[in-house]
């Protein structure tokens, strides 16, 4: 039996989602609460939507907040999404590290809140179109606190509307094929990513170190102290020259002073500071 | 900023016409390749074409083929909005000059995204600029 | 030796393209339904061509379509679509459906233009799969009607 959802807890819900993302959603959608938010309650073994509501508003763990937020804002990611930081890493900084490594020495990048798997990929199709070996010399961890979004970013699969939303035509023909009514990313570019459940609020197991690191859209959903801690914590698995992507209304500056913001194509990279 | 909207279905050209004009556009509809081949000799060559695949007379990789080979019209970014969706048919309209690729069913997002994409989506408070 | 068709197309597979189709174009949280009993109205369709023949009906209850229209065009409620409208957009529905169903075959397909009516019954063909669904309390089907065999991925005989 599953208890429906109260207009309390709607409202409760309309508001969380409104102050996190700025969408609005309008009265009269209970049931689309309710259609998105079930397969959440489900995994967390709750009867209904109404206890998972209940639970959250109890204690409000950032990341069963910003799956909730997830679950009814977006639908899908898009490829390049805030492109800046895409264009960044193939005009800035791979040149950049090319010129600091050894040649053909390994480059470990993070994709720190994975989702489905869009980012991961869009960095890796980057790459493999832009530097030589990239497919032996590129590792992309990715990680997700959701086991579901890991299991999706593994499998390489996307429906017809995901690889709608920004991938651009050429880089589909090049590097998915078709199956069934999906398309499924190169067997070489699902080699070069690494998927991985990880709760950034945690401690983190042994990981890097990264020479380039995307955490983005992630810090918005934590407390100043957690934003703090968190940053603290992916310093410590990056390489001193390494290279840091935030969301686009993300920054440490005021959070952690131990990073340098630089422009970085035509937005910003975080870097650590020297001696810090 | 422009956009020639060529679809045999009413339906669909009021549709993307409607996104389009959200985003700031100036849209013109064609029911099919010959149609709006008429419009750009008539002298409005718009920014952008959406153009769908299957249509009657002519239709639209035929079209992406006239004015590719048409060098007047070089300016034009030609984009399909079509449901063909098979690997190879992608790869055909590439070939054939189309810049970029839409498979229907499309969210309005899926535009939004293609037009950043290819550097076509106005400013949002900037006014149209008349050409 | 060859596999039945519905091993490329069968109804899980109809039934997630169909509710891409409808997310997208009849509104986000106008959810599909399953629904399995017979539906009577009027029939959009297009044919498939090529390795495989076919063709994709879709069918919708005469009391849904100019719901259906109204959705699509994003028309106001007390608005009333055309009949040619509710033609153009059932036409176009099916177009879309059967663009994604032709995707799912192997080898080159060709795909016919829309057309509205009632269905085209195929006397040679059996219902290779049906899916039947209900939209805000109207009766929808989609059919796929062809040869029960799947062609061939790949030709092993080469001609002399």
């Amino acid at each position: 039996m599953t208890t429906a959802l109260a207009t309390s807890g709607f409202d409760w819900v309309c508001q969380l989602v409104r102050r996190e993302s700025a969408i609005v959603l309008a009265p009269g959608k209970e049931y689309l609460v309710e259609a998105r938010l079930m397969p959440l309650a489900r995994q967390l073994g709750l009867p209904g939507v109404a206890e998972l509501v209940e639970r959250v508003r109890a204690r409000p763990e950032p990341a069963l907040v910003r799956s909730i937020v997830e679950a009814l804002t977006t639908n899908e990611t898009s490829w390049f999404r805030d492109g800046d930081p895409f264009t960044a890493l193939t005009g800035t900084v791979v040149p950049a590290l090319q010129a600091a490594r050894r040649p053909g020495e390994p480059i470990s990048i993070w994709s720190a809140a994975c989702s489905s798997g869009q980012e991961a990929y869009t960095i890796a199709m980057l790459l493999a179109d832009s530097l030589p070996n990239a497919t032996s010399r590129v590792r992309i961890t990715a990680t997700d606190l959701s086991r579901a979004m890991v299991d999706r970013t593994r499998a390489g699969r996307f429906s017809q509307l995901e690889v709608n939303r920004g991938l651009p035509a050429p880089m589909l023909v090049r590097h998915f094929s078709r199956v069934g009514a999906e398309w499924e990313i190169s067997p070489a570019l699902r080699q070069m990513v690494t998927a991985s459940e990880l709760n950034l609020a945690g401690p983190l197991p042994r990981l890097g170190p990264f020479d380039v690191v995307y955490l983005r859209n992630v810090l918005i959903y934590f407390d100043p102290p957690t934003k703090r801690e968190v940053l603290r914590k992916v310093r410590q698995v990056m390489r001193p020259d390494g290279w840091l992507f935030l969301g686009a209304a993300e920054t440490t500056l005021g959070v952690d002073d131990s990073w340098e913001r630089v422009p970085c194509g035509r937005g910003s990279a975080y870097r650590p500071m020297k001696g810090k | 900023m422009r956009a020639l909207v060529i679809d045999d279905s009413r339906a669909m050209r009021r549709i993307v016409a409607s996104i389009l004009e959200g985003f700031g556009y100036e849209t013109r509809p064609a029911g099919h390749g010959r149609e709006a081949l008429d419009v750009l000799e008539e002298g409005w060559v718009p920014d952008l074409a959406c153009i769908d695949w299957n249509m009657p007379v002519m239709d639209g990789l035929q079209f992406v083929s006239a004015v590719r080979a048409n060098p007047a019209w070089r300016q034009v970014t030609l984009m399909m909005v079509t449901t063909e969706s098979e690997h190879g048919q992608i790869v055909k309209a590439l070939a054939a000059g189309a810049h970029e690729y839409v498979i229907k069913p499309f969210t309005a997002d899926a535009i939004a995204d293609k037009l950043s994409l290819l550097g076509l989506m106005p400013a949002a408070s900037s006014p149209g600029v008349p050409a | 030796m060859s596999a039945p068709i519905t091993a490329l197309i069968d109804g899980e597979t109809v039934t997630a393209v169909a509710g891409e189709v409808w997310s997208a174009l009849v509104g986000e949280e106008e959810l599909l339904l399953p629904r399995a009993v017979p539906v009577d109205g009027p029939s959009s369709w297009v044919t498939v061509t090529g390795p495989w023949d076919g063709v994709v009906v879709l069918t919708c209850a005469a009391s849904g379509t100019a719901d259906l229209a109204r959705s699509v065009l994003q028309l106001d409620d007390d608005e009333q679509p055309t009949a040619e409208d509710v033609d153009d957009v059932l036409r176009e529905l099916a177009n879309i459906l059967g663009g994604n169903v032709k995707s799912l075959l192997p080898g080159p397909s060709a795909l016919g233009l829309p057309e509205t009516g009632p269905a085209p019954l195929r006397a040679e063909d059996e219902d290779t799969c049906r899916v039947s669904a209900s939209w805000r309390g109207h009766d929808l089907a989609i059919t796929i009607q062809g040869a029960s065999e799947a062609p061939a991925t790949t030709t092993t005989e080469v001609p002399k």
